[in-house]
């Protein structure tokens, strides 16, 4: 399935670049992100709470940062697996100056298997918006709390 | 009195009502262990590694296996056989590759239930996923290849039919093509599958409980797959909440149990959970066709083609590869058609298999031909009905050979068509439906003259014995145990069977028992499923009864001292023909109750000065034996199997109405008659409620059923919650008729009304849709129709 949309934040698109890349602030931007650890120049091994309704569960994972084009393109590729099935997902965000502020614009796909997918597949897309609207969020709450 | 023909209420249902009946979870013995499986997550991926070291550390667990630990059981049977089917090697864990959702992969054994559920999480399996094969037609194509070595994912190719069918359609005025889909739908018994299984060391012994339609056939595969002497194994059917052709099977997870009992040396036990059953229990339908039908300006039809593409699943379970044949059979309908081809392509998917699904075939050649008749009518103007009376076989046609290969038993299709029609008052509902048109209403009206294949049937069409078996015997006591082969799962066959055996042997239905489904006391057997009991297992228990009552009239005669041709058997008892005169004069004889006798002590039948003996006074003397013709053995016992010449005929008109609301999309159900014609009829409230039943699976096809994967193979119909069954609610109210055209295959000439709703109400159901939504150019929906599909139609004109 397809993810698409845009999120501005009110931040210069340098800066907005490097809270994107930089873990300590996807940790805690990420919905239900346990840990990330950095296991390579571009790779991190991830642990991360989520689910649908009330198929829950951990997932470990890696998260790879690819086709990073400072600042304004890079590539998001998650894999994980836990309990309830596993996840599978890639993301392209561009970053657009506009004016003082910064148009991040992301489209992806995700793939689910497992219980999440015989039993939540239908709410796995606006539960993946959902995510998507808190990891934005709590991405530009941090990245202006930079700036200052 | 008679019982044959009777609305006999089931015996078995007070049992069932009560919560008193035992299904094979209810079924608790000492020390059991309990098995839950671990299954793929993924539709196609290569294993690279399996860890159960956690879950093997998990509190209560006994054991985990892997592929490895059963590379040598199996492998899972496949009982077809087709020219160049290419048949993979189905163990019963995944060796290296999983090929399906569900796939299982690892069996963990613990003390509890619970425990076993828990630890199935802590077994890490490593993937590396590969691409699915999920659409038919692209799998037909190649890209993927499934098995590695087999080249393609072809399974098999078939054509048959006879009749130059391109020189029929050329010859024709029209030619009409449609391509239609059968999707995939899940059976959904309401008790899942369930397997326990106990092995004594000492004895040798294993006994495997299971929820299935066929004992006798899974004791002799599991005894194949398992490597135990099939006579140190008994399979024991207890009650069977529905098995609608899914347990007409042979599970992996079955011969497992069997193999995991013996290797621990104690009872285990595997209840099958819902998203299990809907994930790895075998899936019905799944085909995708092209239809071509030609037809002359007066709607004589000319010929008929089917290319058919079968999406068979990623590995053949008994019968998989031979349903789509069925489809080919069944392809000529009621109807008289010169010429008929069917191209068969069947290919492996990465799905769980497909198979027997209440009706297994037939429901797909029905549906093709209904709706290409309706294609027919509505290329030219006629009327549904009229179409289909026009092509229709005379009565005095039969047996009427098809074009493709079959000899249909008997029928009178014109009749149930005119019953039908008359119940519903046909001309009357048209013209309704013009006035409702022109007011605005989108009434329709489907039509569907069906016939289908039952009682399967002759030895020489079937995998592994067409015939089915019955023992009749007589207690000393005068008590009557039938035991019967076609292990039943909700048909009633305790009551239809001892109807037969009542009626046969002139004794109250309440003296008979039927037994069936445990291989240690039933004589080896066949099964349920092709609406075959009745015709094949009832006959084999008429015969029986026929067999035991020629011994019992020279026992008679020897007790009365007469000549066996001078006995006339009649209300239960054996008489001298003058002492039949004399009792038909009023004068009958006492008899003294066997039941009666002082308690201890066999009552000594009375047989001095009498002129007649009951049979149950029979059975006693020959228990006795004190009393015998010198050639004469003790005991009052026969067994018959029982070989069909032929398969049966069952036919029938289903006539629907419908009306769709324009603003939701809502299809109502106005009226709903059905005329079945499925022979001589044992008891009328079983046939009602075999196409109650059949008549709503077909109506959850029509309307709602789908199961769905997704493009990269995963289920996404998972739950009861996203796979839609029919809600009572959504039911019609069924009003119900019958024709009755005997078989001359079976002396009771009783044909099979097992299937018969499934078979014959989609396409009156879908046809009603399409009628109503003719104004809007509609002349083909695919199933399930949705609303929403209805609404688009209505109210964006999407067509």
């Amino acid at each position: 399935m397809n993810l698409e949309g845009s999120h501005t934040i009110n931040a210069p698109r340098a800066l907005v670049y490097a809270s994107l890349i930089d873990p300590e602030v996807l940790q805690q931007c990420i919905p239900g992100c346990e840990s990330l650890e950095r296991t390579s120049p571009d790779t991190y091994a991830m642990t991360i709470r989520a689910g649908v309704g009330s198929i829950k569960g951990s997932f470990n994972g890696t998260v790879r940062m690819e086709d990073l084009r400072e600042p304004e393109h890079y590539r998001l590729v998650i894999e994980g697996k836990g309990r309830t099935g596993f996840l599978k997902g890639s993301g392209d965000f561009d970053l657009i100056e506009e004016g003082e502020t910064t148009v991040i614009k992301y489209s992806g796909e995700m793939q689910v298997g497992g219980m999440i997918a015989s039993v939540g597949q239908r709410m796995v897309l606006s539960a993946a918006r959902m995510m998507a609207s808190q990891f934005f969020t709590a991405l530009e709450k941090q990245t202006i709390e930079r700036k200052r | 009195m008679t019982y044959v023909g009777q609305r006999i209420k089931r015996t078995e249902d007070p049992r069932l009502i009560k919560g008193l009946a035992h299904y094979v979870d209810d079924i608790r013995l000492p020390d059991t262990l309990h098995v839950a499986f671990v299954r793929s997550v993924y539709a196609h991926a290569r294993i690279k590694s399996i860890d159960a070291s956690e879950a093997q550390k998990s509190p209560g667990v006994v054991a985990v296996y892997t592929g490895k630990d059963v590379a040598k059981v199996g492998p899972v049977p496949c009982a077809s056989a087709l020219p160049d089917l290419k048949v993979p090697d189905y163990r019963v864990l995944a060796q290296d590759k999983v090929l399906f959702v569900g796939h299982p992969i690892a069996a963990v054994v613990a003390t509890d239930a619970y425990a076993a559920r828990d630890a199935i999480d802590l077994v890490a399996v490593d993937y590396d996923d590969l691409p699915a094969v999920v659409d038919v037609e692209a799998a037909a194509k190649g890209g993927t290849i499934i098995h590695d070595g087999f080249g393609d994912n072809i399974a098999y190719k078939l054509t048959a039919g006879e009749g130059d069918i391109d020189a029929a359609l050329a010859a024709s005025d029209h030619v009409i093509k449609q391509r239609m889909v059968h999707q995939r739908l899940a059976p959904i018994a309401m008790e899942p599958r369930g397997v326990l299984a106990r092995y004594f060391p000492g004895e040798e012994e294993l006994t495997v409980w299971s929820s299935t339609q066929i004992p006798h056939l899974l004791r002799t595969q599991l005894a194949l797959m398992i490597g135990i002497p099939e006579n140190k194994l008994r399979v024991i059917t207890p009650e069977v909440g529905g098995g609608f052709g899914s347990k007409l099977n042979v599970y992996a997870e079955e011969g497992l149990l069997g193999w995991i009992s013996m290797q621990l040396g104690k009872p285990a036990k595997w209840i099958e959970t819902r998203r299990e059953n809907i994930q790895s229990t075998i899936h019905g339908r799944g085909q995708v066709g092209y239809v071509e039908i030609g037809c002359k300006k007066d709607g004589t039809l000319t010929g008929l083609r089917y290319n058919v593409f079968a999406d068979l699943g990623a590995y053949h379970q008994l019968l998989t590869p031979a349903i789509p044949t069925l489809t080919g059979l069944m392809l000529s309908g009621a109807y008289k058609i010169p010429a008929i081809q069917i191209n068969v392509t069947a290919c492996f998917t990465n799905k769980m298999a497909t198979d027997a699904y209440r009706g297994a075939g037939r429901p797909e050649a029905t549906y093709v031909v209904e709706r290409a008749l309706d294609l027919v009518a509505a290329k030219l103007g006629m009327d549904a009905a009229e179409v289909r009376r026009k092509n229709f076989p005379a009565a005095d046609e039969f047996p009427f050979h098809t074009a493709t290969g079959l000899d249909y038993d008997s029928g009178n299709y014109e009749a149930a068509l005119d019953k039908a029609q008359g119940i519903i008052d046909y001309a009357k509902l048209r013209k309704e439906q013009q006035e409702g048109r022109e007011a605005g209403r989108l009434i329709g009206i489907g039509v569907s003259t069906y016939v289908e294949i039952c009682a399967l049937g002759p030895s020489a069409a079937m995998p592994a014995g067409g015939w089915e078996s019955a023992t009749v015997r007589i207690e000393p006591t005068g008590k009557v145990t039938v035991l019967t082969g076609a292990s039943p799962h909700g048909q009633g066959q305790e009551t239809s069977f001892a109807q037969i055996a009542a009626d046969e042997l002139g004794v109250d239905l309440n003296d008979v028992t039927v037994v069936h489904g445990d291989t240690g006391i039933v004589q080896y057997g066949i099964g349920t499923f092709g609406s075959r009991a009745t015709a094949v297992g009832g006959t084999a228990v008429l015969i029986a009864i026929q067999k035991l009552k020629e011994k019992a009239n020279k026992i008679a005669a020897h007790i009365l001292k007469a000549d066996a041709s001078n006995l006339a058997f009649e209300g239960g008892r054996y008489s001298l023909q003058a002492a039949r005169a004399a009792a038909v004069m009023g004068e009958s004889e006492p008899v003294i109750p066997v039941g009666e006798a002082p308690a201890g002590a066999l009552p000594e039948p009375q047989t001095e000065g009498r002129s007649s003996l009951t049979i149950q006074e029979i059975a006693l003397a020959a228990h006795l034996a004190k009393e015998l013709p010198p050639d004469i053995e003790p005991g009052l016992s026969a067994t018959y199997f029982f070989e069909p010449k032929n398969f049966t005929f069952p036919f029938g008109t289903h006539i629907c109405v419908v009306e769709i609301e324009r603003e939701t999309g809502e299809i109502k159900f106005l009226r709903y008659v059905a005329v079945d014609d499925c022979g001589k009829v044992i008891n009328p409230l079983l046939v009602d409620g075999q196409l109650h039943g059949g008549i709503v699976q077909a109506l959850g096809q029509a309307l709602y059923e789908e199961v769905v994967y997704d493009d990269q193979g995963q289920l996404v119909t998972g739950t009861l919650m996203d796979y839609a069954i029919p809600r009572a609610t959504q039911i019609p109210w069924m009003e119900l008729d019958r024709t009755e055209t005997p078989s001359p295959v079976n002396p009771l000439g009783v044909k099979g009304v097992g299937e018969a709703g499934t078979i014959g109400a989609t396409p009156a159901i879908v046809g009603a849709i399409v009628d109503a939504l003719a104004p809007f150019g509609v002349t083909h929906l695919d199933m399930p129709v949705k609303s929403e599909r209805v609404w688009n139609i209505i109210n964006k004109g999407e067509n």
